[in-house]
Parts: C-alpha cells; structure tokens; sequence
C-alpha cells in the first residue's frame, strides 16, 4: 500500500507505516516525536492531543491513512511556530501547572486551539477546552490558572538570592522540557535495533497451567525470538519491596494466583510482536475456584495462596495503649460503625514502560520508576548477578502515587536483554497496567470511639482487615501503618487498634499515596462528626478540645515535643467554618422547596513521615567542579511532586549559594547515592535533610580552605569563589586544586537516616521521627433528587514544617485533594472489569473547585530547615470531609465508598422510611 | 491491535460495491468513519473485520436548516453540530446532548453517522476476556445477566442480551421523530430514527437495519415547538466525559402553563434510544405540576426490568424526566 502523505509542523512527510497504523504510533516511533504521549490508546485521556486541520483530536484514534493531506500539529511544532502555545509554555511553568509533566503536551494542544480563538479565556471555558485531557497529579486548577493567564506575557522569573531559596515560590528546575514535550519518559526511547516484549497473562483469578508446545509456537511465528518462562530466569523466581516478605515470582509457575499475572512472556522484533495474537498461545488453563473476598479467603477451608500463611493472614499490626474496654466503659456516650472501602487504581497517565540492554556482563535498565536503588538488587537477584552488575536510569515518571514502587516491566526487560544479548522493550497498554499494576487496599472497618460528657476522647477500639490480594506488595506496611495512626491527630488515653492484611486472588493491593491510612480516616473521621453532634458540640471545637498536643503521647507513647500544628491548622479554618456553614443553612432556608442542599464538613489527620520504624536512609553527593560549579547527585526520584526542584532549593541555602549554580544529576544508581524510595512521603524530609547536610559539610570545607568563619557569604563564579567575611576578601582559585576520582575540588557525602524506635508488641514506640498534619473543609451540594454530589469549595490548611516551595505544595494538596475527591465520589476498580480509563473515572478538570490553602509551618527541628513531607498528608482528608458534608446536606452516612448517586439515593431513600 | 487492511475507495460507488456492512458485529468488512469508536474496538479485539473501508470524504458533512426542518450530513462531526447556530437556536436538546458527549477531541473527529452506530459501552461486550456475548459474539451466551449490571439496560432487554445504547445524541434525536437517509448502490431510502435501531432480540449482534454496503448518508430532523422548547439532562458519575447513568431527553409544545404535548426519550437505560409514549400521553394535556409530572414519567417503568445492580435506573430514570421537563418548562 502506498504511504500517507500529510503536512507535519509545516513540512511535507511521508509516512511508511501502513494506513492503518495509529497517528500516535507514527509520530512517535517513524518521526521520532515523543512529545504526543500515549495513555490509554482509547481516546480516553487525551495526552495524545494533536491539532488535525487545526483542530485538537486523539492522535491514538486517528488511522494514519486518515490524515492524508491534512494538516497535523503536534507540540514540539506548536512550541516553534506558535507564540501562543510558547506563552502557554511560559505561563504553566509559572503558575506550576506541571507535575509529572505526562499530559503537559496535551493540555498544551487543546489549549493552544482555545487562545488562538479566544485569548483571554474564562475560567469555565478553559475548562471545557481541556476537559477531553486527563490529569492525575495536579487536580487541573493551576491548569486552568495558566490556560486563563496566557493571554498577557508572563513575567520573567526572578531567581533568589543566596540564603532566599527556601520558601520561594520557584518554577520547577525540570519544568522546561516537561512543557516542550521532550522530556523522556519510559515509553519514548528505545535503541534502535531493540526487541519487543509481551506477556502472557492469565485470564482467570486463579488457575492451574500447563504449557503446549513452545517450540512449535516460536516455529510458526517468525519473529518472534524466544517464549521466556520461569524455567529460563537464572536466579530467583522472586521478588518483593519488603525482602522478608518477598513472594512475587517473575513468571508464575503451575499456578496463577490473580488475573493477569503473567506466566510468560514473547519476546521478537517490533513488528511481530505487536501483530502477534496471543489467543493461540500455547498454553492450557484449568481454572480454580478463586478466593474473591476476604471471608472466602479468611474460612476455615480455605487453601492457602501461599503456605506458611495461616488463615491468608499476610501480617498483623497492632497498637494498643491503657486499657481500651475500661477506657470505653468511662465515656459517657461510645458511637460505633462499620466502613467498607474498594479496590482504588492509581491511574497515572503514563502505563509502565521501560528498556534494558546488556552491557558486557552488567544488565542496564532505563525504566519509569519510584525505586531504582531496590529495583536494582531485585533484578540482581533475578539474573544472579551482584547488584553492582545492575544499573537502573529511571526515565521522568508520568505519575507513580506508590504503584511503581513495585516492579512491574523491569524483570521482564532485564531477563529477555540478558538472556538474547539484545536490547528489549516493554510497554505495557492501559488495560494491561489495570490489570497487573498494585492498587490501594480495600477495607474493611470497625470502630468504636468513646468520650466523656465535655467532650474529651477517651478510648478507640479499631479493627481493620485489607485486601492484599495475591502477594505481598506493601500489606505489612499498610497492616502496621494503620494502627499507629488510628487515634488520629489527637489525644486519646486509651487505644487499641489492631489490622490484618488478608490474601485474596485478586490483582496485589500495594502503596498508594496514605498507605491504608485514607482509608482509615474515612472511617474515623465521621465517627468524630457523629460524636460532636451527639454531645451537642461543634465538630470544629470538639476536634480543636482534642488536638494533640506537643506534650502529650500518641497511642504509640511518642511524645513529639514540636512540629506539632495540628490545633493551629483547624483554628485557621475557624473564621470560614462558621461563615460557610451559615452560608450553606441560607442557601438550604432559601431553596427549601428546592431539591438542591449544601452542607459543609470536616475532617483533620496526621501522617507520620518515612518508613515505619524501619531504617531509611537517605545519601546526597554534592560535588564543587573547577568551573565554579556545583553538582548535585539528587538520587531523590522526582515523580512530579518536585524533588529536583526542592531538593536543590535546601541545597542551596545550606551552601549559602544561589540555585542557578547547581547542577542536577537525576537518579541513576552508577551515579547517584541511594536515595530510598519516592514514598512515605519522605523525600523532602529525608533526602532534603541528607542535602542539607552535604551542603553544610561542602560549606564547612570552602570555609575550612578559605579560612573564613561560619557567617562568610560565598559567591561563586567561573572558576573560583569568593569568601566575604565582613571586609575581608579571600578567593579561592578552583582550578589549583586537585580533582578527585569524579572531576570535583571539593566534595560532600552526607547520609540522614530519622531517629525512629522499634515498636515492641503493643505496639509502643517512636515509629516517626515527624508527622505531618491537616484539616480540610469541604463545601458539597447535593441534589436530593438525582443523588448526585458536586464539590464546591475546599480549603486546605496543613502544618508543613516549613514550605520549601508553596507553588509545589499548592500543587501536591491540590492534587491530592482531586485523589481524594475520586475516592469519595467515584472511584472503585473492580478486577476483571472495566481496565480501562473511560469505565474506571477519576475527576475530570470541571470536578475540582477553586482550593484555598493556609500553610503552617510548625517547624519539626529534625527536618531541612524545619520542613516536614506533604504527598500524602494533602490526599487524607478530603473524602472524609466530602462524606461529613454530604451528611450536613443530606442528613445521610455512607459507609460504603464511592459515593455514587445510586448510594446516595439508596441512603436517602432509606432515610425517609 | 486486530490487524486489518484499511481502504480509502475513490468515490461512494466504490464504498458501495465493498459490501461493507455497519452495525453488525459479526461483519467481515465494515466501514470508518470518524474511527473514534472503531479503533477502541479494533485495539480490544471486540470487532475483528478484515477489512476497513473509509468514508472519509465521501459523505455530506453539511448541517442545512430548510422548511422541512434541520438536515445534518452524515460525515458532520459532533463539533461542528453542536455549535451550529440553526441547531443551537432551533434543536437545543441535540446540542446539549452532543456537549455531554465524549470530549472536545472526540467530538471533533467522531461522525454523527458514527455516533448512531457507536456500539454498547457493556463491560463485558467490550472486554474478550469474557468468552460470553451474544453481541460479541453470537450464540455464546451473556455474561451481564447475573454479572455486575450498573452499566446495563433496564428496558428493552432479552435473555439474550441487556446491554444498553450509548449514544446521547441518539437519545436526543430520537424525541424528535427524525428519519435517517440510508444509501446504498441500489439509491436511497428513508426509515425513521425510531425503527433505525433493533431491538436485541435474540440476535443482539445485529444493531441496525442497515443492509450490506449501507451507509448512513444523513438525518432529517422536523422544525417544531417541541424541537424549539427542547432540553436533555445527563446523570452521570463525574462532571465530564463520562457515558449516562440516566439520562433523559424531553421537547415541550407549551400553552399558557399547560403541556399541549410533549415527547421524552430516555438514555442510559435501553436496549436502544427509548421513547416512552405512554408517558407523553399522560403528559399531553397536563400542568406543569412537580405531582402530575410524577405521575406521568412513573409509566416509563412499563415493562422495565431491573437486574440488582441497575435496579436504580428504574427510579433514577422517573425523576431525570420531571426534572428535565421542569428545565424545559421554565425555559423563555
């Protein structure tokens, strides 16, 4: 068949590939343009947004020979000749509209098409230009704040000074490539002469396996290189985030425990491999009866996923401080529920992709990732090699929320590479990352909380079971998490909260931004609404009467002393809690004859920052270069919360030098110092720290060889730099001095890992050095009628620390704040239904009102500058705060989420009875 | 990807001779259009043609307004109907049901001969990991009866199948008794929108009556007070880009307060674009009272059959009709 002949950013091309190739996969893979992302392949998402005869389109719906003599507009054109997509540019790095940066390029597009026509958009009408692209980090209001802006040229940016970094409002470091659509993300490079890899997965939660004749298939399929399969992985068919716990086989064997694990894999040239149909697939399923819920798995009878695991028990965690049945039997008034949670997908608009390729007898993964120090002895125990043999290069991460903690292409790529001697890749599709990736746990809860007449807490009894699904993943984390977190940021003497992560064959619930604790929080978060009312007491001044504080214990006998700000941050929402309510009482007084009624709610939380009592260690490599330069070994994997920019903000004032001297060298295990993992919202705090004090040290050295005093300023330029002491002048000419073994005059390693304590049996203990805290209040109107609820206002007030960068932290709560309207609202992944993104919904750019914030910064001495972690702090407590608004509009609890309009009107309805 | 050959015939006659069908599931050949529906399909193997022939440029994409009423060419896309001025002034149910629709970029690439013939957005016909669908698959059973129903038709349905139509657009026409010009080598006929679509029945695979080598060549939609007094309400799970839970389009011939008559359509809940006549009959003569407008839109059940999970619908569906007629009604 002939090729296509279309107008491509203004030149003439043709394409070879045939008609019916997507537009998506020409771009990317014949003409090299990288920037049109895929995310669904289903018109779902948008990232593939082009401008098609200058209209925004799917490029992934769109056949190639469909474009025959159009004109197709992609970003990095838009970005040349358009000076309206380059404002655009300009304006989303200033208003910090970029996260991760994956659907950037989309919003872009369909962006552009709007100002051309109408350059000073309203707000509404952003919206709608950009409602076909789905973002999942930002929640879409700075998005729309730069679309509405573009119209006048942005200001430049003034950089900070010397000592100004933190705590300025700074465009992120990374930003540029990330609105020009060239940043590289695990799908956009491959070498050129690099296989392809599919795996066989099974179709059934659980079944035996057999395989056919392998050798035939590969026979009759030329193209195809080799069928890899358990009996082919040279190490360990093995392998886990928790090492003890590990119990993931790369390829399944006799057995598959959940729906779409794999049990082989295809590995061939491009082409093939994309054309091949795997139905005849050698391969005999015998399906099982599944474990399917947590009562199935938790009966008597039932067999064990994994022997040595009685009752499907992965793990138990349990807290338990005073006397709680005493505790109970003193309150005057105990309130009790039940709470039930779903499967929730993490949704992250890039799918898992990534390359390795064997370099002599070291194996070299390129891959999209939130762990590559872990991932890196993972696969070295796979391949049998030493972990230095391995190198992990994470690519930018479109997204990651604590699924790509686990491995999810890595031990394929790298076992085919190693094995074929051949660079292979993988990209996994939409359903199939559903399908295969973690998910948060579903849950299960019970809870009784009691308090005294005036309203002080006094005893908690929590119990929780968590889906874990098929193989460990994080269930122990989430398992231990919860139960140090049950009593919630407040004071309560007597406590007792005990878990259990439970195997099931569903798809492995792993980390997702909370760990269990979101889930947690929905549940006791509306009991402490329920509690207020009964006593006739204010939900705000009921949880201000019992915020903990910094001389009191947590139920794990801590005493935080400082950074405690939990009492501040639901004082801040005083003044609108009482105007918001009276507003919403007028608006259901003036509309009673309506079916609309608003309601306002509440809930606050605490997050304790890091791994569990677990060490975790951070490592920061600075080095000063002859230039005059300095080059920051940030390991910290950036997945669009901002590590590299903060980061180098702490960096920077602990040096006392200016932000535009550093250099960033991004996480890569042969360069970069491990770093730990992208979760627990521990970067900022950990490695932040570990960077602080690499600067001190680098400081202390110039100041050492200068001979200077701890308040000199330095000033560094080509080549030297300078020590002001007071008059006092001395240069310190870098090219005299010896390089060391990395090219470096001087240097500075420092580790941080936070001063945390075992918990013994009861739980008792210093799990975290820090905890972040929070309060949010949500304004909902719901239409009794249709049971639909819509957010109207949100205001988020969290205790940082310090806010190293309040443009990112505004990013992360508003992000969060849209996970955590999914989560009350719409969000629930059932396995085997609906792996896709237009049957599973997350909230779309005209789900999310306007967010206000109040920053507090309760500085937690231990911190970088007093700064403590905001990821998942900023996620908790928006649905519990939807929920007890919903109950404020409509007069119903729901103890089931999603709220969906269905739910809702059941609970109506049941309310009228 | 199913592999498939695509083929661009030089005029109609060519897409014609193809004998290329629409609308039938287990066609070997089938035509593309806007391809918005039939690459998601072609990606999850649901459709498995061997051969596509393109009607990109073949067809009218004109929206005309004339005294018999609106016409919109087949190759129009979404978009572009629904910002027409003819249709926004005249016909505002289809504009609001084609806004509701989809995405800004789906809308410009999607047809509106494509949008009627957009297939069921079951879960189970749209995944091949579930050997059973009739409509997938015919003969082979269903699995939606006895599975998760959320998704699936209450009106309209069969032991064969319950899955129900997608298209808001469809919905929105239908309250309008338009009538869809079919072409074909052999000319051109009319049928209208009402009988376009088939009941599942116990062959769910065959959607339409449309003939091998048919294409949807146009719709003519009558000018009228209902068409003028028109609106089209979505109940959905999220504020955009998201397929009707319930939804519910009315046209109202108004007089001094009273219905002289109205027509209501019903989405989200049928096998197919769902009139209810009963309803508009109670309706016709009626207040626009919040209790006489119960009464009516509670005969839309007639025959509904709810299967657990969308046991909601049978409610849901009653009062997105007294609120989209009250919408209407309140209308200058």
């Amino acid at each position: 068949m002939s090729a296509t002949r279309f107008t491509l950013n203004g030149g003439e091309v043709e394409a070879r590939s045939a008609p019916a190739a997507r537009l998506t996969q020409v771009l990317r893979e014949e003409f090299g343009l990288t920037g049109t992302k895929v995310g669904c392949d289903a018109g779902d998402c948008g990232a593939c947004t082009v401008l098609l005869d200058g209209e925004p389109v799917c490029a992934c719906l769109t056949a190639v020979g469909q474009v025959e003599g159009a004109r197709v507009e992609t970003i990095e054109g838009l970005g040349r000749a358009s000076e309206v997509t380059r404002r655009l540019q300009e304006s989303f790095l200033a208003h910090g509209a970029a996260q991760c940066g994956i659907c950037t390029p989309g919003m872009l597009v369909a962006a552009t098409h709007l100002l051309e026509r109408t350059p000073h958009p309203t707000e509404q009408e952003a919206m709608d230009a950009i409602g076909g692209v789905l973002c999942r980090c930002t929640g879409y209001r700075k998005i729309v704040a730069a679309v509405c802006a573009a119209g006048t040229p942005v200001p430049h940016e003034e950089t900070p000074t010397a000592g100004a970094a933190v705590g300025a409002r700074l465009r992120r470091l990374d930003g540029r490539r990330k609105v020009e659509g060239t940043d590289i993300f695990g799908a956009d490079e491959a070498p050129p002469d690099c296989l392809l890899l599919r795996a066989v997965r099974s179709p059934y939660h659980r079944a035996r396996f057999r395989f056919g004749d392998l050798e035939g298939f590969l026979k009759a399929h030329p193209g195809i290189h080799r069928v890899l399969t358990a009996r082919d992985v040279p190490g360990v068919n093995c392998y886990g985030v928790i090492p003890p716990f590990a119990d993931q086989p790369v390829f399944a064997v006799e057995e598959a425990r959940f729906r779409g694990e794999a049990v082989a894999a295809v590995v061939g040239e491009s082409a093939a491999v994309e054309a091949l149909d795997l139905a005849p697939f050698p391969v005999e399923w015998q399906e099982l009866p599944p474990l399917t819920t947590m009562d199935a798995a938790l009966a008597d009878d039932a067999p064990l996923i994994h022997p040595g695991r009685p009752q499907n028990v992965l793990t138990r965690g349990r807290v338990v401080r005073g006397d709680v049945e005493a505790g109970l039997a003193q309150a005057d008034l105990v309130v009790e529920s039940r709470f039930e949670t779903g499967f929730i997908e993490h949704a992250y608009i890039e799918p898992e992709a990534g390359f390795a390729r064997r370099v002599g007898d070291r194996i070299e993964v390129q891959v999209s990732t939130q762990a590559p120090h872990h991932h890196r002895d993972d696969i070295a125990k796979i391949l049998g090699i030493s972990p230095e043999a391995v190198r992990i290069l994470p690519t930018a991460v479109g997204g990651g929320f604590g699924s790509k903690l686990d491995m999810s292409v890595q031990p394929f790529v790298a076992l085919a590479a190693w094995l074929l001697r051949r660079p292979v890749r993988m990209v996994w599709s939409r359903p199939e990352s559903m399908m295969a990736s973690t998910k948060r746990h579903p849950a299960r809860m019970r809870s009784r909380i009691g308090a005294t007449r005036d309203g002080r807490l006094v005893a908690i009894d929590f119990e929780a079971d968590f889906n874990t699904g098929a193989y460990s993943s994080w269930g122990p984390t989430v398992a231990n998490r919860v139960p140090v977190h049950a009593s919630g940021p407040y004071y309560v003497p007597h406590c007792r909260a005990r878990s259990r992560a439970i195997h099931t064959n569903l798809v492995p619930a792993g980390a997702f931004r909370g760990f269990g604790v979101p889930q947690l929080t929905l549940a006791q978060e509306q009991l402490m609404d329920e509690l207020a009312e009964k006593l006739g007491m204010d939900a705000l001044e009921f949880r201000i009467l019992n915020a903990l504080r910094p001389d009191q214990p947590t139920a794990t006998g801590q005493v935080l002393g400082a950074g405690c700000g939990i009492r501040q941050c639901f004082e801040a929402l005083r003044p609108q809690w009482r105007k918001r309510r009276e507003a919403a009482r007028r608006f259901n007084e003036q509309n009673a004859a309506g079916v609309l009624r608003r309601g306002v709610g509440l809930a606050g939380m605490w997050y304790g920052c890091g791994n569990t009592s677990m060490p975790n260690p951070s490592t920061m490599r600075v080095g000063l270069k002859a230039n005059g330069r300095i080059a920051l070994h940030q390991g910290a994997v950036d997945i669009g919360q901002g590590s590299n920019t903060v980061i180098a903000q702490i960096l920077a004032d602990a040096l006392g030098a200016p932000i535009g001297c550093i250099d960033l060298l991004p996480a890569d295990t042969d360069i970069t110092p491990d770093c730990g993992k992208t979760s627990a919202s521990r970067q900022t705090f950990v490695s932040g720290k570990a960077a602080e004090l690499a600067g001190r040290q680098l400081r202390a050295e110039i100041l050492r060889q200068a001979n200077a005093g701890e308040g000199a300023r330095l000033s560094f330029e080509e080549g030297r730099v300078t020590v002001q002491e007071g008059d006092h002048e001395r240069v310190l000419w870098l090219e005299s001095l010896p390089l060391d073994a990395r090219g470096y005059v001087l240097s500075a390693e420092a580790t941080f890992d936070p001063p945390t304590t075992p918990l013994d049996a009861d739980g008792q203990g210093d799990p975290y050095a820090v905890y972040g805290f929070g309060a949010h209040l949500a304004e909902v109107e719901v239409d009794l009628e249709l049971g639909t609820t819509k957010l109207i206002g949100l205001i988020a007030a969290h205790d940082v620390g310090r806010a190293v960068n309040p443009m990112l932290i505004e990013g992360q709560i508003e992000g969060g704040a849209a996970q955590g309207l999914g989560m009350a609202l719409m969000e629930e992944f059932i396995p085997g239904r609906g792996e896709n993104l237009h049957d599973y919904l997350i909230p779309s750019a005209g789900d999310m009102p306007k967010i206000e914030f109040v920053l507090i910064e309760d500085a937690a001495p231990v911190g970088p500058f007093g700064a403590k972690g905001i990821g998942e702090q900023a996620l908790i407590p928006t649905a519990p705060a939807i929920f007890n608004a919903i109950y404020d509009a409509a007069g119903v609890r729901l103890r089931r989420a999603p709220a969906t309009p269905d739910r809702l009107r059941a609970a109506i309805k049941a309310l009228a009875r | 990807m199913h592999p498939f050959s695509l083929e661009r015939p030089r005029d109609l006659a060519g897409a014609f001779a193809s004998g290329a069908q629409a609308g039938r599931n287990d066609a070997p050949i089938e035509f593309i259009a806007g391809g918005t529906d039939m690459v998601q399909l072609l990606q999850e193997h649901v459709r498995r043609p061997d051969r596509l022939v393109s009607l990109s440029g073949l067809l009218d994409a004109t929206i005309e307004l004339s005294p018999e009423g609106l016409r919109i060419g087949a190759a129009a896309t979404m978009a572009d109907t629904a910002a027409h001025p003819a249709v926004l002034e005249g016909f505002p149910v289809i504009a609001e049901a084609l806004l509701a629709s989809a995405s800004p970029q789906v809308r410009n690439q999607a047809t509106i001969g494509g949008n009627l013939l957009q297939r069921t957005r079951c879960p189970y016909f749209r995944d091949v990991g579930y050997a059973a669908c009739n409509k997938r698959a015919p003969g082979s059973g269903c699995s939606a009866l006895g599975g998760e129903t959320r998704w699936n038709a209450v009106l309209g349905t069969s032991q064969s199948c319950i899955a129900a139509h997608a298209s808001d657009l469809a919905v929105a026409l239908v309250a309008l008794d338009p009538v869809v010009e079919l072409r074909s080598a052999s000319g051109q006929r009319t049928v209208p929108l009402a009988e376009f679509h088939r009941l599942p029945g116990e062959t769910p695979h065959i959607e339409t009556v449309l003939e091998p080598g048919e294409v949807v060549a146009g719709i003519l939609v009558p000018a009228s007070p209902i068409a003028r007094r028109s609106h089209y309400l979505k109940v959905r799970d999220r504020a955009s880009f998201e397929f009707a839970l319930v939804s519910a389009a009315v046209g109202l011939d108004l007089e001094d307060g009273i219905i002289r008559d109205a027509h209501v359509a019903l989405g989200g809940v049928g096998t197919k674009p769902w009139r209810v006549p009963e309803v508009e009959a109670a309706l016709s003569g009626a207040a626009l009272e919040e209790a006489a407008l119960r009464q009516a839109a509670a005969l839309a059940t007639q025959g509904a059959e709810p299967r657990g999970g969308n046991a909601f619908k049978i409610e849901l569906m009653q009062r997105a009709i007294v609120r989209a007629i009250q919408t209407a009604g309140a209308r200058a």
